[in-house]
């Protein structure tokens, strides 16, 4: 069992909370952030060590298997295949998206989850991935609430810690979807990444997570905080269950629009650790 | 158990304001390293940035590019405008040119150069980028095809390899053709270099991406192409971006074997194997090149024939006509690669995996029937397997001078064992008559290869020749000119020499045959037609003892008979045959000279020589018919 401490994370001296991006590129030094210190337990992690070729670790992963769009009108079609989904052999997992003629549908992918091996309400959980790129391309580190057997989304609530649009590499999208504020109405904000984008090197994607707030990192950097205040003023507060994760690249859909002849294939989510704090 | 410690946050503070300085100030020319030339990246913002220059490429509308006042991106004061003219536009055939400083300016440090762009209507542009100098042009760089719409649009060319670009003088360059056979208009703005960090996942190619394997020897050279640069855009989509070969750093793996210059040129030095590979930046491009090399090379001999009999598909020796093609790549069933390679600047054709292969020569075919022969030579550098044989085919395009229509003919002679030896050059002269199914041969289109167990040959002097066989049917030159003193001769038919007096050329005996004297390039020449007999009477009797020989000089295409007769009263006469037809050695552009000595016509009385006779048929040209010593 490994034990895992972060110290002090945010304990700098700083003026400013809320920085929205256009003020990450002023050149006005005085754009800092303040973030209270906290104390995160580790509860949960895969380092996604392990031979080549070899699926992920199945006491923590499970498969979402098929295509059909998955409300999104996605193209693909998610397998349990290596070449769609395995370790790197180096301590990453690698989603693979493909353009082939695979069950009925022109591109493969893979998507996968915790639900039943893993859930878990409140506390911090982060990602480091390097992004796949693209027109249509559209990968995600995102959670459902696990509370599907009595409920119905949007009601089980929906957190989008990592979300691009491969057509747009630079920007990440972190939403929250609930009752009232669901699909393109959902609460939103970007992080981007400024003369760089998010697949040229691997970058950390969290969220933390408490019963009134839910504050979106990127790089350690908070640029998104949504309090339960905020979302009943637009809907209902749904996010005080267990949720479980899913990584998956989709391609095409309601959310990225759709692949060109330009696009890349094939693309790789590369993810180097999932983590849950308590 | 392990304890982490994940980031101090005194560090994580501190990246985040170093972050901020940087990406909120990368246009201050100040925060950059001091450099030897100017980093301004400014190509065209409102007007023409210091330094710059404009030429025109030749052929364009020189007046094809403005500043433009009126149009401009986001209301700034001028743009680049480039009016490209209408098709047969006598002004010019297009617009473009290069927009180039005096003194480089180093551009190490950005990553793309971008503008703003709009046309009049959704259009192509032909190429764009920059890189060209006016000079060696050495680290040009462009993009193909860019697309513009009616929209003002930002558009991307990536650096292949920024770092090269420390003294960088072409600032931009375009040019643009008609659209359709139409003019229309395009505008740029804002033109300058940028570091933007987002132009990403850059991948190169080498011979597009393949590995390629050659046999090779000393002296052969070769040039690496289908050099492919490829960057993804902050849009998501793969650009393709043309580059020099001065982008890539070259590699062998055995430079004793092989070197490479900076411009992808390779040239074997050795025997053995060496690999060649190259970078772009510190990016290893695909594809490589895998030099075989058996050493020294013989070379195939040089051809001796004169050019004036020669009609060369592929010599160095002799001008080639125009060929289509020397590997048609016949689908389906060809398997015949090229590996073609040049050894000490001569060229040689290499077809490998080989099963049978075309070289076409249709524009125009080739008139053939003034050759005798084909010439070959090639070389097998492998051992020859039991069974293996070579065929070479020729075919006649017909009047009609395409391949399939209905009056092609083709004839196919085959090669095999002694003929056929391995590692030594083969020189091939194949009689054109041993085709025997090429009934016409003025329209010939192809030469095919068909091979049986020969996987892999050299050929090399191509050509067809006459070895002086095949004449044209009226000289195109004079008969030699006689070499005896005049005072050794007794002349009946010569230019040279004072002929018997009242000599009757064309007595009436009866015959069909139709005598006429014409001129061949401007001298008197007997002409026989239609010869059947011909008879030649001496405006007086000749005493001739004193002589030794008759010479004549006699010319002719078609004859398959022909004598000549000495004749004293009696009559009493003597023929003697001669050779027909004229055209092989030892004829002179078919003229053949014969002395024949006069004992030949005994019992003809040399003493009162009346007459002289000629019999056989064909057409006959003579001249120079006299008695000498």
């Amino acid at each position: 069992m490994k034990n895992y401490l972060l110290n002090k994370r945010y304990a700098l001296l700083v003026t400013l909370v809320f920085v929205l991006m256009l003020s990450m590129v002023s050149c006005n030094p005085e754009a800092v952030q303040k973030v209270e210190q906290r104390n995160w337990q580790l509860t949960w992690s895969d380092d996604f060590e392990g031979a080549a070729g070899v699926l992920p670790d199945a006491t923590k992963w499970t498969f979402d298997i098929g295509n059909g769009g998955w409300g999104n009108q996605e193209l693909q079609y998610y397998t349990n295949r290596p070449e769609n989904v395995s370790l790197d052999g180096t301590g990453n997992l690698v989603i693979t998206a493909k353009s082939e003629s695979f069950g009925g549908s022109s591109f493969s992918s893979a998507r996968i989850k915790t639900e039943g091996l893993f859930t878990q309400a409140y506390g911090r959980f982060e990602a480091r991935i390097k992004t796949p790129y693209g027109p249509g391309i559209w990968p995600a580190f995102w959670m459902l609430g696990a509370n599907n057997q009595t409920a119905v989304w949007p009601q089980i609530g929906e957190i989008d810690i990592m979300e691009l649009k491969g057509h747009q590499p630079n920007i990440n999208h972190g939403s929250l979807h609930g009752p009232g504020y669901s699909g393109g109405n959902a609460i939103t904000d970007i992080y981007a990444l400024l003369n760089d984008r998010f697949d040229n090197d691997y970058h950390i994607f969290a969220v933390e997570w408490d019963a009134d707030k839910i504050d979106f990192f990127v790089d350690n950097y908070l640029y998104e905080r949504v309090k339960k205040s905020d979302v009943n003023s637009k809907g209902e507060w749904v996010f005080d269950h267990p949720f479980y994760l899913i990584l998956n690249i989709a391609v095409g859909g309601n959310f990225v629009g759709f692949p060109t002849a330009q696009t890349p294939f094939p693309q790789k989510m590369m993810i180097d650790y999932v983590k849950v704090y308590q | 158990m392990k304890t982490y410690s994940i980031y101090s946050s005194k560090k994580i503070g501190f990246a985040i304001m170093s972050l901020l300085l940087i990406l909120g100030c990368q246009n201050d020319f100040s925060d950059l390293q001091e450099a030897k030339y100017s980093v301004n990246p400014d190509v065209f913002i409102d007007t023409f940035s210091p330094g710059l220059n404009f030429a025109a490429f030749g052929g364009t509308v020189v007046t094809g590019f403005q500043v433009d006042g009126n149009v401009s991106y986001n209301k700034s004061p001028a743009s680049m405008r480039f009016d490209v003219p209408n098709v047969n536009d006598p002004e010019g055939a297009y617009v473009g040119g290069s927009y180039f400083t005096s003194v480089g300016r180093d551009l190490s440090g950005y990553d793309a150069l971008t503008f703003w762009a709009k046309s009049s209507q959704s259009s192509t542009i032909d190429v764009i980028g920059f890189g060209n100098d006016f000079g060696a042009n050495k680290y040009q760089a462009s993009i193909s095809g860019l697309a513009l719409s009616t929209v003002w649009k930002k558009y991307i060319i990536p650096i292949p390899d920024p770092s090269k670009l420390k003294i960088e003088k072409g600032m931009l360059f375009l040019s643009e053709g008609p659209e359709n056979g139409k003019g229309y208009t395009f505008w740029l703005d804002e033109v300058k270099f940028e570091k933007l960090g987002t132009v990403s996942h850059g991948q190169s190619s080498i011979l597009n991406g393949t590995d390629k394997v050659e046999t090779s020897f000393i002296g052969v050279t070769k040039t690496i192409d289908g050099l492919i640069s490829t960057f993804n855009l902050p849009n998501g989509v793969n650009q393709s971006v043309n580059v020099t070969p001065a982008y890539f750093v070259f590699t062998s793996s055995n430079p004793a074997v092989a070197t490479v210059d900076e411009l992808g040129k390779v040239t074997t030095i050795g025997s053995g194997t060496a690999v060649i590979t190259a970078k772009l930046g510190d990016v290893l491009a695909k594809g490589s090149l895998t030099i075989n090399s058996a050493g020294t090379f013989v070379n195939a001999p040089t051809p001796t024939q004169d050019a004036s009999k020669v009609i060369s598909i592929y010599t160095e020796k002799y001008p080639n006509v125009p060929v289509d093609y020397y590997n048609g790549y016949w689908a389906p069933y060809q398997t015949t690669k090229s590996a073609d390679f040049t050894v000490n600047g001569d060229n040689v054709l290499n077809y490998t995996n080989f099963n049978f292969v075309g070289i076409q020569f249709s524009a125009p075919t080739v008139d053939a029937s003034v050759t005798s022969h084909l010439h070959i030579d090639i070389f097998m550098p492998n051992a020859i397997a039991a069974g293996s044989s070579f065929k070479v085919q020729l075919v006649d395009f017909g009047a009609d001078g395409v391949a399939g229509g209905s009056d092609d003919k083709s004839s196919t002679v085959t090669f095999a064992s002694p003929t056929l030896v391995t590692k030594s050059w083969i020189g091939l002269n194949i009689p054109l008559s041993n085709f025997s199914g090429l009934t016409s041969k003025t329209h010939i289109g192809q030469i095919i290869f068909e091979g049986t167990n020969i996987t892999n040959f050299y050929a090399d002097n191509i050509y067809f020749y006459n070895d002086g066989s095949i004449i044209p049917s009226v000289p195109t030159t004079v008969a030699p000119t006689p070499t005896a003193l005049s005072a050794n001769v007794l002349s009946v038919f010569s230019d040279a020499y004072t002929n018997v007096a009242g000599t009757d050329l064309n007595p009436s005996w009866g015959q069909a045959t139709v005598a006429s004297q014409v001129l061949i390039a401007g001298n008197n020449t007997l002409k026989y037609s239609g010869l059947n007999y011909q008879g030649i009477v001496l405006g007086s009797a000749q005493n001739v003892t004193s002589k030794t020989y008759l010479h004549l000089d006699y010319y002719t295409s078609n004859s398959t008979s022909l004598k000549v007769y000495l004749i004293s009263p009696g009559p009493v006469e003597k023929p003697y045959v001669l050779t027909v037809p004229t055209g092989p050695s030892p004829s002179v552009n078919g003229w053949r000279s014969i002395d024949i000595p006069l004992t030949a016509f005994s019992p003809v009385n040399l003493s009162n020589i009346i007459q002289l006779k000629f019999d056989g048929n064909g057409n006959i040209y003579l001249d120079n018919i006299y008695f000498r010593n």
